[in-house]
């Protein structure tokens, strides 16, 4: 039935391993109570067979393969209702069907790596509080067919990521930046144009508040991380910080966190209560709204009397009963 | 082909999640770890940390490949649900942290420290298939552990066992060394399993022990190195019978004996899967969770280094001491011990029934008949270490030990059925729940040691850091002077205190202490 909905090329495909596909829809099944036999087929029709029809025109040789993996990663998206009517992320379905067929040559060459990262990827973007993943798929969409290879494709996938409020993965990305042909990389972090990566780069090192985009840096409030767990943040009742290294960490009730922030976004990790010690750093004061640090003052009156600091080299964290998220100010 | 992909999917990481130190770094190719699999193209570059595996591994076979829905190693997060059931006051308890199977768990521990494992348990339990399971745990096919299983039968000789000299060898050979030796296969390899120990012969069980004991097999003057490996025995009935006694130093050796429960019926849809679908567990392991040698020997190093704390573990010298006591044993203070009663063959109720003014209820030591000897120490602690860093932890907590405990010294502690202890009301049960009984008299132990306050006030303890500090400078009047603290500690304890295990063991050591300074006073006077 199947077979009749979609383009000839997938149709010849399903048709050939017609034993061997219902065998692994049936296998599914039994992981997967709640399978629905009607939704993964409408994603056969659509984001497979989108996939395979942009497959046989670059590399027919390898649609077997390419349908092989995307027939079992689409069992594993429906079947956990990732993909599909009533997904719990619809993102996942919109990052396959723009990026995958438009990077078909790649797909073709290692469909059993792609097509999980592209799906893994968007999944874990799209669950990460702040992060945004209609930006990744969006970057990727446009500079993927640009890359020379899959290896390249999913370093860029890495690099993008962390522009899209991955914060935590800075460090990881820019290596890995490092490892991409120059325009490529300088695209993947949205540079402005006529930069060299090096130059970029040395200032991403130094600055996490550095914007390569504008190409600016100043002392300026930069974000609000963190919310209310009742409009789905993560705190009870208004945190305190504490520093961690270039890191900070974050005490609510009795849980902690650890917080990783930069100009592209900001990310929480479960951390234990055990290490956090709450110590204000040499050189900050604390008075009401207003905060002096290294030479440099802030007022902040919108936030009220302010109950903690820390500090690292770029970054200032502030907080105060009168709110759940936590103030970060860029000091360059 | 399909079905296949449902037994071999393995649980993911992590496997014993709990609040961490905060990662300082991370990893950007965690982007890619997701819902979905990656299929095949290239091999994981991430593979997982050695625990996390051995974890994996358990989580498999207790999800998967036997079923053993039984909690019986409990851990507990916060306070745990209890209910009583039944005219006796059975009680269940609904463990709040992550608990574990001691079926499946006790065999991966064996499997990770290659220590010995004794399955007990009537037939068709799964014994046997837990050991064959271990054995492709450790990398061999499945037809090659089943080839390497030792049966144990009444006609079973040494040559059967170990191998056989070459016939041509044994009638040209001038010289007994000239004589080559066809050994078993079996004796080489990391996982080795005796199917029913105890219908090996009593001659063959000695050329056993020697190989489970020494690690070598010998025939005819020549000597087969075995590597070091994980020992699985079977045997049906626990009490060494069935068609020969076995010697008690093969018992011996043996570190941890487990008991296959009994089939929960409420999971027999299970059994008509594999029966319907012809899966043999022991043939679709995945090959993530199959261990290399090396890694195996990674395994052990990391395991070693799990620490004791202090606090643990002078609760288990505590436990420890209050056994081999025997006050009517011997006249010479060494001597007053158990294991001299038993060598000297003295009938055990004519010890029992004189009075030595101690409480026989409380005193923990009059529940057994034997105490603990330095190899069951040793076991206890590896396992104790195992434990904790099968669940991912750096330190051993008494609960490991707890939980731990009952299944080494299963064998290895014997109760007195006849001790007080046994009679008083509720205790009844403990005369054939050997478990539940060891649990309780380290319960026991534990609240002893507490009432005693012994982590704030132990002077033993106080005695020995100083002495630990070494005897180096240390000059003569202070030698004197420590010489005396012993001896007015041991004169303070002369006053109206009875006698029980841990103050032997006490006295014992100020007595080491004291000579140990009376020595180096001897060689400080002629320096």
């Amino acid at each position: 039935m199947v077979e009749n909905a979609v383009s000839n090329a997938l149709a010849s495909i399903l048709r050939s391993g017609r034993a061997d596909f219902n065998a692994r829809f049936a296998a599914a099944r039994r992981i997967h109570s709640d399978l629905d036999p009607g939704a993964f087929a409408d994603f056969l029709r659509t984001a497979v067979d989108e996939l395979a029809r942009a497959v046989e025109k670059v590399r027919p040789d390898r649609l077997g393969e390419v349908t092989m993996a995307a027939y079992e990663a689409a069992l594993e998206l429906i079947g956990q209702k990732l993909a599909g009517p009533g997904a719990r992320l619809a993102s996942i379905e919109e990052g396959w069907r723009r990026i995958l067929p438009k990077a078909a040559s790649l797909v073709a060459a290692a469909p059993g790596r792609l097509i999980p990262a592209v799906c893994n990827a968007v999944h874990q973007i799209a669950s990460t509080h702040g992060a945004r993943p209609a930006q990744w798929i969006a970057t990727m969409e446009k500079l993927g067919p640009e890359c020379g290879d899959a290896e390249a494709f999913l370093k860029l996938g890495q690099v993008v990521a962390w522009r899209a409020g991955l914060a935590h993965l800075r460090s990881g990305a820019i290596a890995t930046a490092d490892a991409l042909p120059e325009p490529l990389a300088l695209a993947a972090v949205g540079a402005k144009t006529g930069t060299s990566w090096a130059s970029v780069r040395e200032q991403l090192l130094a600055n996490s508040w550095f914007d390569p985009a504008s190409g600016s840096s100043v002392a300026r409030v930069v974000a609000q991380a963190g919310s209310f767990k009742g409009f789905g943040g993560l705190f009870i009742e208004p945190p305190i910080v504490a520093s961690s290294g270039e890191h900070f960490l974050v005490q609510s009730d009795r849980e902690c966190w650890l917080l990783t922030a930069d100009i592209f976004g900001a990310t929480f990790h479960r951390a234990s209560v055990k290490e956090f010690a709450a110590k204000v750093p040499p050189g900050l004061l604390l008075k009401g709204s207003r905060v002096a640090f290294n030479g440099q003052s802030f007022e902040l009156p919108t936030i009220g009397e302010l109950t903690s600091a820390a500090a690292n080299e770029t970054t200032l964290a502030l907080t105060s009963p009168l709110t759940h998220s936590i103030t970060l100010v860029a000091l360059r | 082909m399909g079905l296949l992909n449902v037994f071999q999917r393995i649980s993911q990481s992590p496997t014993n999640p709990h609040p961490t130190a905060a990662p300082r770094t991370f990893d950007v190719a965690d982007l890619y770890r997701g819902p979905v699999s990656t299929q095949g193209d290239t091999p994981d570059a991430g593979a997982p940390p050695l625990d996390e595996k051995l974890r994996q591994a358990y989580f498999w076979i207790v999800n998967t490949a036997i079923i053993s829905p039984h909690y019986d190693i409990e851990y507990n997060d916060g306070p745990p649900q209890s209910f009583v059931l039944g005219d006796s006051k059975s009680r269940l308890t609904l463990p709040s942290g992550q608990s574990y199977s001691s079926f499946v768990l006790l065999p991966i521990l064996t499997f990770a420290t290659r220590r010995k494992c004794l399955f007990i348990g009537g037939p068709g339990r799964g014994k046997t298939a837990s050991a064959i399971l271990m054995g492709v745990l450790g990398g061999y096919s499945v037809r090659e552990v089943r080839r390497a299983m030792q049966h144990g039968h009444p006609q079973m000789t040494i040559a059967d066992l170990l191998g056989n000299p070459l016939p041509a060898d044994l009638v040209n050979a001038q010289r007994i060394e000239d004589i080559r030796i066809s050994w078993r296969q079996w004796l080489g390899m990391r996982v080795k399993i005796i199917d029913e120990y105890n219908r090996i012969p009593t001659r063959t069980q000695s050329a056993l022990l020697t190989v489970m004991g020494d690690n070598y097999a010998e025939i005819l003057n020549h000597i087969y190195e075995c590597p070091d490996s994980a020992w699985f025995l079977t045997a049906n009935d626990d009490q060494g019978g069935g068609t020969y006694q076995v010697i008690e130093a093969l018992r011996d050796r043996i570190d941890v004996v487990v008991q296959a429960l009994a089939f929960n019926p409420r999971f027999l849809a299970d059994l008509l899967t594999r029966i319907e679908e012809n899966i043999r567990p022991d043939e679709v392991v995945p090959r993530q969770i199959v261990f290399t040698e090396s890694e195996v020997d990674r395994m052990q190093e990391e395991i070693r280094a799990v620490a004791v704390s202090n606090e643990v573990r002078r609760r288990l010298e505590f436990f420890a001491s209050q056994f081999e006591f025997c006050e009517v044993a011997g006249d010479q203070f060494e001597y007053k011990t158990k294991d001299t009663a038993r060598l000297a063959g003295v009938e055990w109720h004519l010890l029992t029934v004189q009075e030595t003014g101690r409480d026989r209820l409380k005193d923990i030591g009059c529940q057994t008949k034997n105490g603990l000897s330095v190899r069951v120490l040793m076991t206890l602690l590896i396992y104790s270490k195992a434990l904790a860093y099968f669940r991912g932890n750096q330190i051993v907590v008494l609960d490991d030990v707890r939980q731990i405990l009952p299944f080494v010294l299963h064998d290895k502690l014997s109760p007195d059925s006849e001790a007080p202890f046994f009679d008083a009301p509720g205790n009844g049960v403990f005369r054939a729940d050997r478990i539940g009984w060891l649990r309780k008299v380290f319960d026991l132990s534990c609240a002893d040691y507490d009432r005693l306050n012994l982590d704030r006030e132990d002077p033993v303890a106080e005695l020995a850091k100083e002495f630990q500090r070494g005897l180096d400078g240390l000059s003569e009047s202070e030698t004197r002077s420590r010489l005396v603290k012993i001896e007015r500690l041991i004169a303070e304890w002369t006053k109206g205190r009875k006698l029980y295990g841990h103050i032997y063991d006490d006295v014992l050591k100020l007595k080491y202490l004291h000579q140990r300074y009376t020595n180096y006073l001897r060689w400080l006077k002629t320096q």
